[in-house]
Protein backbone atom coordinates (compact mmCIF):
# COMPACT_ATOMS: atom_id res chain seq x y z
CA UNK A 1 0.00 0.00 0.00
CA UNK A 2 1.19 3.52 -0.78
CA UNK A 3 0.21 6.40 1.49
CA UNK A 4 1.29 9.88 0.43
CA UNK A 5 0.40 12.63 2.87
CA UNK A 6 0.68 16.37 2.31
CA UNK A 7 3.38 16.19 -0.34
CA UNK A 8 4.88 19.59 -1.05
CA UNK A 9 7.71 20.12 -3.49
CA UNK A 10 9.47 23.32 -4.47
CA UNK A 11 12.19 23.39 -7.10
CA UNK A 12 14.06 26.56 -8.06
CA UNK A 13 11.65 28.68 -5.98
CA UNK A 14 8.68 27.26 -7.91
CA UNK A 15 5.92 25.26 -6.27
CA UNK A 16 5.63 21.90 -8.05
CA UNK A 17 3.41 19.99 -5.62
CA UNK A 18 1.06 21.66 -3.17
CA UNK A 19 -0.20 19.47 -0.30
CA UNK A 20 -0.94 16.40 -2.39
CA UNK A 21 -2.33 13.39 -0.53
CA UNK A 22 -3.51 10.04 -1.85
CA UNK A 23 -3.44 6.33 -1.12
CA UNK A 24 -3.01 3.37 -3.43
CA UNK A 25 -4.16 0.01 -2.14
CA UNK A 26 -2.09 -3.13 -2.56
CA UNK A 27 -2.73 -4.58 -6.02
CA UNK A 28 -4.52 -1.46 -7.22
CA UNK A 29 -3.68 0.26 -10.49
CA UNK A 30 -3.89 4.04 -10.38
CA UNK A 31 -3.41 6.62 -13.12
CA UNK A 32 -2.03 10.08 -12.53
CA UNK A 33 -3.42 12.42 -15.17
CA UNK A 34 -3.25 16.13 -15.77
CA UNK A 35 -1.81 18.73 -18.11
CA UNK A 36 1.90 19.14 -18.66
CA UNK A 37 3.58 20.51 -15.56
CA UNK A 38 0.75 19.39 -13.26
CA UNK A 39 3.13 17.33 -11.10
CA UNK A 40 2.59 13.73 -12.30
CA UNK A 41 6.29 12.92 -12.73
CA UNK A 42 7.17 14.82 -9.55
CA UNK A 43 4.88 12.56 -7.52
CA UNK A 44 6.72 9.50 -8.85
CA UNK A 45 10.05 11.17 -8.01
CA UNK A 46 8.84 11.84 -4.47
CA UNK A 47 7.86 8.18 -4.07
CA UNK A 48 11.39 7.23 -5.15
CA UNK A 49 13.04 9.85 -2.95
CA UNK A 50 14.74 11.47 -5.94
CA UNK A 51 13.67 14.98 -4.93
CA UNK A 52 13.66 16.62 -1.49
CA UNK A 53 10.00 17.02 -0.52
CA UNK A 54 7.94 17.88 2.53
CA UNK A 55 5.25 15.53 3.72
CA UNK A 56 5.30 11.79 4.15
CA UNK A 57 5.44 8.81 1.80
CA UNK A 58 4.91 5.31 3.13
CA UNK A 59 5.29 2.27 0.88
CA UNK A 60 4.16 -0.96 2.54
CA UNK A 61 4.77 0.79 5.86
CA UNK A 62 8.31 1.98 5.05
CA UNK A 63 9.07 5.70 5.10
CA UNK A 64 10.61 6.89 1.80
CA UNK A 65 12.90 9.38 3.57
CA UNK A 66 13.95 7.39 6.63
CA UNK A 67 14.17 3.99 4.96
CA UNK A 68 14.87 4.63 1.26
CA UNK A 69 16.50 1.26 0.64
CA UNK A 70 13.46 -0.69 1.86
CA UNK A 71 11.18 1.52 -0.24
CA UNK A 72 13.26 1.26 -3.41
CA UNK A 73 13.53 -2.50 -2.96
CA UNK A 74 9.75 -2.55 -3.35
CA UNK A 75 9.64 -0.15 -6.31
CA UNK A 76 10.55 -0.27 -9.97
CA UNK A 77 10.62 2.85 -12.09
CA UNK A 78 10.04 3.17 -15.81
CA UNK A 79 10.81 6.82 -16.59
CA UNK A 80 9.55 8.92 -19.46
CA UNK A 81 13.04 9.12 -20.92
CA UNK A 82 15.28 6.28 -19.87
CA UNK A 83 19.08 6.61 -19.75
CA UNK A 84 21.64 4.00 -18.84
CA UNK A 85 25.03 5.41 -19.82
CA UNK A 86 27.00 3.61 -22.49
CA UNK A 87 26.95 0.00 -21.30
CA UNK A 88 25.58 -2.89 -23.37
CA UNK A 89 21.96 -3.83 -22.55
CA UNK A 90 22.88 -7.12 -20.89
CA UNK A 91 25.41 -5.34 -18.67
CA UNK A 92 22.80 -2.81 -17.53
CA UNK A 93 20.53 -5.68 -16.52
CA UNK A 94 23.42 -7.55 -14.89
CA UNK A 95 24.28 -4.49 -12.78
CA UNK A 96 20.70 -4.17 -11.50
CA UNK A 97 20.47 -7.95 -10.98
CA UNK A 98 23.62 -7.89 -8.82
CA UNK A 99 22.47 -4.82 -6.92
CA UNK A 100 19.09 -6.40 -6.18
CA UNK A 101 20.55 -9.90 -5.64
CA UNK A 102 18.55 -11.39 -8.51
CA UNK A 103 19.63 -14.51 -10.40
CA UNK A 104 21.45 -13.36 -13.56
CA UNK A 105 20.11 -16.41 -15.40
CA UNK A 106 16.85 -14.48 -15.74
CA UNK A 107 18.43 -11.81 -17.94
CA UNK A 108 18.01 -13.55 -21.33
CA UNK A 109 14.33 -14.35 -20.73
CA UNK A 110 13.72 -10.76 -19.59
CA UNK A 111 15.33 -9.37 -22.73
CA UNK A 112 13.25 -11.80 -24.79
CA UNK A 113 10.06 -10.59 -23.08
CA UNK A 114 10.65 -7.03 -24.30
CA UNK A 115 11.97 -8.04 -27.73
CA UNK A 116 15.58 -7.01 -27.13
CA UNK A 117 17.25 -10.43 -27.10
CA UNK A 118 19.03 -9.70 -30.40
CA UNK A 119 20.43 -6.46 -28.96
CA UNK A 120 21.79 -7.81 -25.67
CA UNK A 121 25.39 -6.92 -26.44
CA UNK A 122 24.77 -3.61 -28.14
CA UNK A 123 25.52 -0.36 -26.38
CA UNK A 124 22.46 1.29 -24.95
CA UNK A 125 23.53 4.73 -26.19
CA UNK A 126 22.97 3.50 -29.75
CA UNK A 127 19.38 2.44 -28.93
CA UNK A 128 16.38 4.37 -30.21
CA UNK A 129 14.01 5.97 -27.68
CA UNK A 130 11.64 3.03 -28.04
CA UNK A 131 14.39 0.47 -27.43
CA UNK A 132 15.56 2.36 -24.35
CA UNK A 133 11.98 2.33 -23.10
CA UNK A 134 11.83 -1.43 -23.67
CA UNK A 135 15.05 -1.84 -21.71
CA UNK A 136 13.61 0.26 -18.92
CA UNK A 137 10.61 -2.06 -18.83
CA UNK A 138 12.99 -5.04 -18.83
CA UNK A 139 14.66 -3.66 -15.70
CA UNK A 140 11.28 -3.44 -14.01
CA UNK A 141 10.42 -6.98 -15.07
CA UNK A 142 13.76 -8.29 -13.86
CA UNK A 143 13.36 -6.64 -10.47
CA UNK A 144 9.81 -8.05 -10.23
CA UNK A 145 8.92 -5.64 -7.45
CA UNK A 146 5.41 -5.47 -5.93
CA UNK A 147 5.03 -1.81 -6.98
CA UNK A 148 5.68 -0.35 -10.45
CA UNK A 149 5.93 3.37 -11.16
CA UNK A 150 5.40 4.06 -14.84
CA UNK A 151 5.94 7.53 -16.27
CA UNK A 152 4.37 7.78 -19.73
CA UNK A 153 5.93 4.40 -20.45
CA UNK A 154 4.59 3.89 -23.95
CA UNK A 155 5.31 7.40 -25.23
CA UNK A 156 8.33 6.37 -27.34
CA UNK A 157 7.03 2.94 -28.35
CA UNK A 158 5.86 1.94 -31.83
CA UNK A 159 2.54 0.11 -32.30
CA UNK A 160 4.09 -3.31 -31.71
CA UNK A 161 5.95 -2.00 -28.67
CA UNK A 162 2.76 -0.51 -27.23
CA UNK A 163 0.95 -3.82 -27.67
CA UNK A 164 3.81 -5.64 -25.93
CA UNK A 165 3.74 -3.07 -23.13
CA UNK A 166 -0.05 -3.42 -22.68
CA UNK A 167 0.28 -7.23 -22.52
CA UNK A 168 3.10 -7.09 -19.98
CA UNK A 169 1.38 -4.59 -17.72
CA UNK A 170 -1.95 -6.46 -17.95
CA UNK A 171 -0.12 -9.63 -16.89
CA UNK A 172 1.51 -7.81 -13.98
CA UNK A 173 -1.89 -6.51 -12.86
CA UNK A 174 -3.31 -10.02 -12.89
CA UNK A 175 -0.42 -11.13 -10.71
CA UNK A 176 -1.36 -8.51 -8.12
CA UNK A 177 1.33 -5.88 -8.70
CA UNK A 178 0.49 -2.33 -7.64
CA UNK A 179 0.77 0.17 -10.49
CA UNK A 180 1.06 3.94 -10.50
CA UNK A 181 0.92 5.20 -14.06
CA UNK A 182 1.45 8.79 -15.16
CA UNK A 183 -0.10 9.15 -18.58
CA UNK A 184 -1.68 11.40 -21.16
CA UNK A 185 -3.14 8.53 -23.17
CA UNK A 186 -6.82 7.80 -22.55
CA UNK A 187 -6.60 4.27 -23.98
CA UNK A 188 -3.71 3.44 -21.68
CA UNK A 189 -5.56 4.74 -18.63
CA UNK A 190 -8.76 2.97 -19.68
CA UNK A 191 -7.11 -0.40 -20.23
CA UNK A 192 -4.59 -0.48 -17.44
CA UNK A 193 -5.93 1.35 -14.40
CA UNK A 194 -8.73 1.08 -11.85
CA UNK A 195 -8.73 4.66 -10.65
CA UNK A 196 -7.66 8.07 -11.89
CA UNK A 197 -6.10 10.81 -9.78
CA UNK A 198 -6.40 14.21 -11.41
CA UNK A 199 -3.70 16.79 -10.94
CA UNK A 200 -3.65 20.42 -11.94
CA UNK A 201 -0.85 22.88 -11.15
CA UNK A 202 0.55 20.68 -8.44
CA UNK A 203 -2.77 20.06 -6.68
CA UNK A 204 -4.93 16.99 -6.49
CA UNK A 205 -8.22 18.09 -8.04
CA UNK A 206 -10.07 14.83 -8.32
CA UNK A 207 -10.21 11.13 -7.68
CA UNK A 208 -12.39 9.80 -10.49
CA UNK A 209 -14.70 6.84 -10.35
CA UNK A 210 -13.94 4.25 -13.04
CA UNK A 211 -17.06 5.05 -15.11
CA UNK A 212 -16.18 8.67 -15.62
CA UNK A 213 -12.42 8.41 -15.84
CA UNK A 214 -11.93 8.34 -19.60
CA UNK A 215 -14.01 11.44 -20.20
CA UNK A 216 -12.05 13.30 -17.54
CA UNK A 217 -8.71 12.10 -18.91
CA UNK A 218 -9.57 13.33 -22.37
CA UNK A 219 -10.79 16.66 -21.00
CA UNK A 220 -7.69 17.20 -18.90
CA UNK A 221 -5.35 16.12 -21.70
CA UNK A 222 -7.03 18.59 -24.04
CA UNK A 223 -6.53 21.35 -21.48
CA UNK A 224 -2.89 20.37 -21.29
CA UNK A 225 -2.52 20.64 -25.03
CA UNK A 226 -3.85 24.18 -25.06
CA UNK A 227 -1.34 25.47 -22.49
CA UNK B 1 26.83 2.21 4.47
CA UNK B 2 27.23 -1.05 2.57
CA UNK B 3 30.61 -1.79 1.02
CA UNK B 4 29.15 -4.24 -1.51
CA UNK B 5 26.96 -1.56 -3.08
CA UNK B 6 29.79 1.01 -3.10
CA UNK B 7 32.04 -1.53 -4.81
CA UNK B 8 29.38 -2.33 -7.41
CA UNK B 9 28.95 1.34 -8.32
CA UNK B 10 32.74 1.85 -8.37
CA UNK B 11 33.19 -1.18 -10.64
CA UNK B 12 30.51 0.19 -13.00
CA UNK B 13 32.40 3.50 -13.09
CA UNK B 14 35.64 1.69 -13.99
CA UNK B 15 33.93 -0.27 -16.76
CA UNK B 16 32.45 2.95 -18.17
CA UNK B 17 35.89 4.61 -18.11
CA UNK B 18 37.48 1.67 -19.94
CA UNK B 19 34.70 1.70 -22.50
CA UNK B 20 34.94 5.43 -23.16
CA UNK B 21 38.70 5.01 -23.77
CA UNK B 22 39.69 8.13 -21.82
CA UNK B 23 41.62 5.80 -19.54
CA UNK B 24 43.77 4.50 -22.40
CA UNK B 25 44.18 8.04 -23.74
CA UNK B 26 45.22 9.43 -20.34
CA UNK B 27 47.66 6.57 -19.64
CA UNK B 28 49.13 6.97 -23.16
CA UNK B 29 49.55 10.73 -22.65
CA UNK B 30 51.26 10.25 -19.28
CA UNK B 31 53.59 7.65 -20.82
CA UNK B 32 54.43 9.72 -23.89
CA UNK B 33 54.95 12.96 -21.95
CA UNK B 34 57.01 11.39 -19.18
CA UNK B 35 59.21 9.49 -21.65
CA UNK B 36 59.56 12.63 -23.74
CA UNK B 37 60.61 14.63 -20.68
CA UNK B 38 63.07 11.92 -19.70
CA UNK B 39 64.68 12.13 -23.15
CA UNK B 40 64.74 15.94 -23.04
CA UNK B 41 66.39 15.72 -19.62
CA UNK B 42 69.72 14.93 -21.27
CA UNK B 43 69.41 17.49 -24.02
CA UNK B 44 70.97 20.18 -21.83
CA UNK B 45 73.99 17.93 -21.35
CA UNK B 46 74.43 17.65 -25.17
CA UNK B 47 73.58 13.96 -24.97
CA UNK B 48 70.75 11.89 -26.33
CA UNK B 49 68.87 8.96 -24.79
CA UNK B 50 66.92 8.53 -21.57
CA UNK B 51 67.92 10.33 -18.38
CA UNK B 52 68.18 8.35 -15.13
CA UNK B 53 65.60 8.40 -12.34
CA UNK B 54 66.85 11.67 -10.77
CA UNK B 55 66.29 13.87 -13.82
CA UNK B 56 63.16 11.98 -14.87
CA UNK B 57 61.62 12.44 -11.42
CA UNK B 58 62.38 16.17 -11.43
CA UNK B 59 60.75 16.54 -14.86
CA UNK B 60 57.76 14.41 -13.83
CA UNK B 61 57.03 16.64 -10.85
CA UNK B 62 56.16 19.56 -13.14
CA UNK B 63 54.26 17.30 -15.53
CA UNK B 64 52.19 15.84 -12.68
CA UNK B 65 51.46 19.28 -11.23
CA UNK B 66 50.16 20.54 -14.56
CA UNK B 67 48.30 17.64 -16.13
CA UNK B 68 46.94 15.52 -13.28
CA UNK B 69 44.73 18.32 -11.86
CA UNK B 70 43.51 19.16 -15.37
CA UNK B 71 42.43 15.54 -15.89
CA UNK B 72 40.92 14.99 -12.46
CA UNK B 73 39.07 18.32 -12.20
CA UNK B 74 37.36 17.59 -15.54
CA UNK B 75 36.61 13.94 -14.81
CA UNK B 76 35.35 14.63 -11.29
CA UNK B 77 33.30 17.50 -12.67
CA UNK B 78 31.61 15.39 -15.32
CA UNK B 79 31.03 12.43 -13.00
CA UNK B 80 27.76 13.45 -11.39
CA UNK B 81 26.72 16.40 -13.56
CA UNK B 82 26.88 14.25 -16.72
CA UNK B 83 24.64 11.55 -15.27
CA UNK B 84 22.33 14.12 -13.74
CA UNK B 85 21.84 15.74 -17.15
CA UNK B 86 21.33 12.59 -19.19
CA UNK B 87 19.01 10.98 -16.63
CA UNK B 88 21.12 7.93 -15.78
CA UNK B 89 21.62 9.14 -12.20
CA UNK B 90 17.85 8.93 -11.69
CA UNK B 91 17.95 5.33 -12.91
CA UNK B 92 20.80 4.53 -10.51
CA UNK B 93 19.15 6.20 -7.52
CA UNK B 94 15.82 4.49 -8.20
CA UNK B 95 17.55 1.24 -7.28
CA UNK B 96 17.87 0.12 -3.65
CA UNK B 97 20.98 2.13 -2.95
CA UNK B 98 21.60 5.16 -0.71
CA UNK B 99 22.91 8.47 -1.98
CA UNK B 100 26.06 7.99 0.06
CA UNK B 101 26.71 4.61 -1.59
CA UNK B 102 26.16 6.08 -5.06
CA UNK B 103 28.34 9.13 -4.32
CA UNK B 104 31.17 7.18 -2.69
CA UNK B 105 31.06 4.50 -5.39
CA UNK B 106 31.29 7.04 -8.19
CA UNK B 107 34.20 8.89 -6.55
CA UNK B 108 36.12 5.71 -5.73
CA UNK B 109 35.54 4.28 -9.21
CA UNK B 110 36.90 7.44 -10.82
CA UNK B 111 39.79 7.56 -8.38
CA UNK B 112 40.67 3.93 -9.18
CA UNK B 113 40.68 4.67 -12.93
CA UNK B 114 42.67 7.89 -12.62
CA UNK B 115 45.17 6.12 -10.35
CA UNK B 116 45.45 3.22 -12.79
CA UNK B 117 46.13 5.59 -15.71
CA UNK B 118 48.84 7.40 -13.69
CA UNK B 119 50.38 4.10 -12.57
CA UNK B 120 50.35 2.66 -16.09
CA UNK B 121 51.75 5.85 -17.68
CA UNK B 122 54.40 6.69 -15.11
CA UNK B 123 55.02 3.04 -14.20
CA UNK B 124 55.84 2.15 -17.81
CA UNK B 125 58.19 5.13 -17.94
CA UNK B 126 59.85 3.92 -14.72
CA UNK B 127 60.42 0.47 -16.15
CA UNK B 128 61.77 1.85 -19.45
CA UNK B 129 64.06 4.35 -17.69
CA UNK B 130 65.20 1.66 -15.23
CA UNK B 131 66.08 -0.79 -18.01
CA UNK B 132 67.60 1.77 -20.42
CA UNK B 133 69.34 4.29 -18.16
CA UNK B 134 69.27 2.69 -14.72
CA UNK B 135 70.68 4.18 -11.56
CA UNK B 136 69.55 7.11 -9.49
CA UNK B 137 66.93 7.63 -6.85
CA UNK B 138 64.30 4.95 -7.54
CA UNK B 139 62.70 5.65 -4.17
CA UNK B 140 62.25 9.30 -5.10
CA UNK B 141 60.54 8.26 -8.34
CA UNK B 142 58.16 5.93 -6.50
CA UNK B 143 57.43 8.64 -3.89
CA UNK B 144 56.65 11.10 -6.65
CA UNK B 145 54.18 8.66 -8.23
CA UNK B 146 52.50 8.21 -4.81
CA UNK B 147 52.39 11.99 -4.37
CA UNK B 148 50.80 12.34 -7.81
CA UNK B 149 48.10 9.87 -6.79
CA UNK B 150 47.38 11.89 -3.65
CA UNK B 151 47.24 15.14 -5.64
CA UNK B 152 44.89 13.38 -8.08
CA UNK B 153 42.61 12.34 -5.18
CA UNK B 154 42.51 15.94 -3.88
CA UNK B 155 41.74 17.57 -7.22
CA UNK B 156 39.26 14.82 -8.12
CA UNK B 157 37.32 15.62 -4.97
CA UNK B 158 37.33 19.34 -5.88
CA UNK B 159 35.99 18.32 -9.33
CA UNK B 160 33.30 16.19 -7.67
CA UNK B 161 32.23 19.13 -5.51
CA UNK B 162 31.96 21.31 -8.64
CA UNK B 163 29.91 18.59 -10.30
CA UNK B 164 27.34 18.47 -7.50
CA UNK B 165 27.25 22.24 -7.01
CA UNK B 166 26.92 23.26 -10.66
CA UNK B 167 24.91 20.28 -12.02
CA UNK B 168 25.37 20.85 -15.75
CA UNK B 169 28.25 19.72 -17.95
CA UNK B 170 28.76 23.12 -19.57
CA UNK B 171 29.01 24.98 -16.27
CA UNK B 172 31.20 22.31 -14.70
CA UNK B 173 33.71 22.24 -17.57
CA UNK B 174 34.03 26.04 -17.44
CA UNK B 175 34.44 26.01 -13.66
CA UNK B 176 36.93 23.10 -13.74
CA UNK B 177 39.13 25.01 -16.20
CA UNK B 178 38.84 28.18 -14.09
CA UNK B 179 39.85 26.28 -10.93
CA UNK B 180 42.77 24.70 -12.78
CA UNK B 181 43.98 28.13 -13.91
CA UNK B 182 43.52 29.41 -10.37
CA UNK B 183 45.55 26.57 -8.86
CA UNK B 184 48.30 26.56 -11.50
CA UNK B 185 48.82 30.24 -12.27
CA UNK B 186 46.53 32.69 -10.53
CA UNK B 187 47.25 31.59 -6.96
CA UNK B 188 51.00 32.14 -7.49
CA UNK B 189 50.42 35.56 -9.02
CA UNK B 190 47.88 36.37 -6.32
CA UNK B 191 50.31 35.42 -3.58
CA UNK B 192 53.02 37.57 -5.15
CA UNK B 193 50.57 40.47 -5.51
CA UNK B 194 49.32 40.17 -1.94
CA UNK B 195 52.84 39.87 -0.64
CA UNK B 196 53.80 43.12 -2.35
CA UNK B 197 50.57 45.00 -1.60
CA UNK B 198 50.13 43.90 2.00
CA UNK B 199 53.73 43.26 2.99
CA UNK B 200 52.93 39.69 3.96
CA UNK B 201 55.35 37.91 6.23
CA UNK B 202 56.75 34.42 5.59
CA UNK B 203 54.17 32.82 7.91
CA UNK B 204 51.28 34.37 5.99
CA UNK B 205 52.76 33.35 2.65
CA UNK B 206 53.23 29.84 4.03
CA UNK B 207 49.54 29.69 5.06
CA UNK B 208 48.46 30.94 1.61
CA UNK B 209 50.57 28.23 0.01
CA UNK B 210 48.94 25.61 2.22
CA UNK B 211 45.55 26.49 0.72
CA UNK B 212 46.63 25.29 -2.72
CA UNK B 213 46.97 21.51 -3.16
CA UNK B 214 49.41 22.05 -6.00
CA UNK B 215 51.72 24.08 -3.76
CA UNK B 216 51.46 21.39 -1.11
CA UNK B 217 52.42 18.75 -3.66
CA UNK B 218 55.15 20.95 -5.16
CA UNK B 219 56.92 21.48 -1.84
CA UNK B 220 56.48 17.81 -0.90
CA UNK B 221 57.85 16.71 -4.26
CA UNK B 222 60.79 19.07 -3.99
CA UNK B 223 61.56 17.78 -0.48
CA UNK B 224 61.62 14.28 -1.94
CA UNK B 225 64.04 15.26 -4.68
CA UNK B 226 66.49 17.48 -2.88
CA UNK B 227 67.52 18.47 0.61
CA UNK B 228 68.99 21.72 -0.68
CA UNK B 229 67.15 24.66 0.81
CA UNK B 230 67.56 26.95 -2.20
CA UNK B 231 65.39 24.77 -4.45
CA UNK B 232 62.53 24.84 -1.95
CA UNK B 233 61.79 28.54 -2.36
CA UNK B 234 60.87 30.90 0.49
CA UNK B 235 57.74 28.97 1.51
CA UNK B 236 59.59 25.67 1.76
CA UNK B 237 62.52 27.25 3.60
CA UNK B 238 60.15 28.87 6.13
CA UNK B 239 58.31 25.58 6.63
CA UNK B 240 61.55 23.67 7.05
CA UNK B 241 62.76 26.24 9.59
CA UNK B 242 59.56 26.05 11.61
CA UNK B 243 58.72 22.37 11.50
CA UNK B 244 61.85 20.52 10.44
CA UNK B 245 62.00 17.96 7.65
CA UNK B 246 59.72 15.34 9.22
CA UNK B 247 57.30 17.91 10.67
CA UNK B 248 56.92 19.74 7.36
CA UNK B 249 56.41 16.49 5.45
CA UNK B 250 53.74 15.31 7.91
CA UNK B 251 52.05 18.73 7.88
CA UNK B 252 51.93 18.93 4.08
CA UNK B 253 50.71 15.34 3.75
CA UNK B 254 47.99 15.99 6.32
CA UNK B 255 46.86 19.16 4.57
CA UNK B 256 46.82 17.36 1.20
CA UNK B 257 44.71 14.53 2.66
CA UNK B 258 42.40 17.15 4.23
CA UNK B 259 42.19 18.88 0.84
CA UNK B 260 40.98 15.58 -0.63
CA UNK B 261 38.50 14.93 2.18
CA UNK B 262 36.94 18.37 2.74
CA UNK B 263 35.53 19.07 -0.77
CA UNK B 264 34.36 15.47 -0.97
CA UNK B 265 32.44 15.84 2.30
CA UNK B 266 31.00 19.22 1.21
CA UNK B 267 29.97 17.65 -2.10
CA UNK B 268 28.12 14.90 -0.27
CA UNK B 269 26.27 17.38 1.93
CA UNK B 270 25.02 19.08 -1.26
CA UNK B 271 24.36 15.79 -3.05
CA UNK B 272 22.06 14.58 -0.24
CA UNK B 273 19.65 17.40 -1.06
CA UNK B 274 20.17 17.56 -4.82
CA UNK B 275 16.94 17.05 -6.78
CA UNK B 276 17.50 14.27 -9.30
CA UNK B 277 15.18 14.97 -12.20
Amino acid sequence: MIIATDLCLRLDERSILDHVSFTVARGESVALVGPNGSGKTSILRCLLGLVPFEGCVLVHGHDAVRDPIAVRTLLSYVPQKAAFGDAPAAEVLAFVATLRRIDRARIPETLRAVGLEAHANERVRTFSGGMQQRLSLALALLADTPVLLLDEPSASLDHEGQQMFFDIVARLRKRGHTLVLASHRPEEVECLTDRVLHLDRGRMVGDAAPASKVARVIALSARGERR
Amino acid sequence: MRLREITLVAAREVRDALRSRWFVLAAGCFLALSLGLSMLGLAGAQRSGLAGFDRTTASLLNLALLFVPLLTLSLGGLGIAGELEDGSLAMLLSQPITRFEAYAGKYLGLLATVSASILVGFGATGVIVGVSAGGGNVRGFVTLVALTLLLGAATLSIGTLLSVALRTRARVIGAAFAVWLLLVYVSDLGTIGLTIARNLGPAQIFILALLNPMQQARVLGTLTLSQRLDVLGPVGIFGLDQFGMVGLTVLLLSVLVATAAAPLACGYVLFRRTPVT
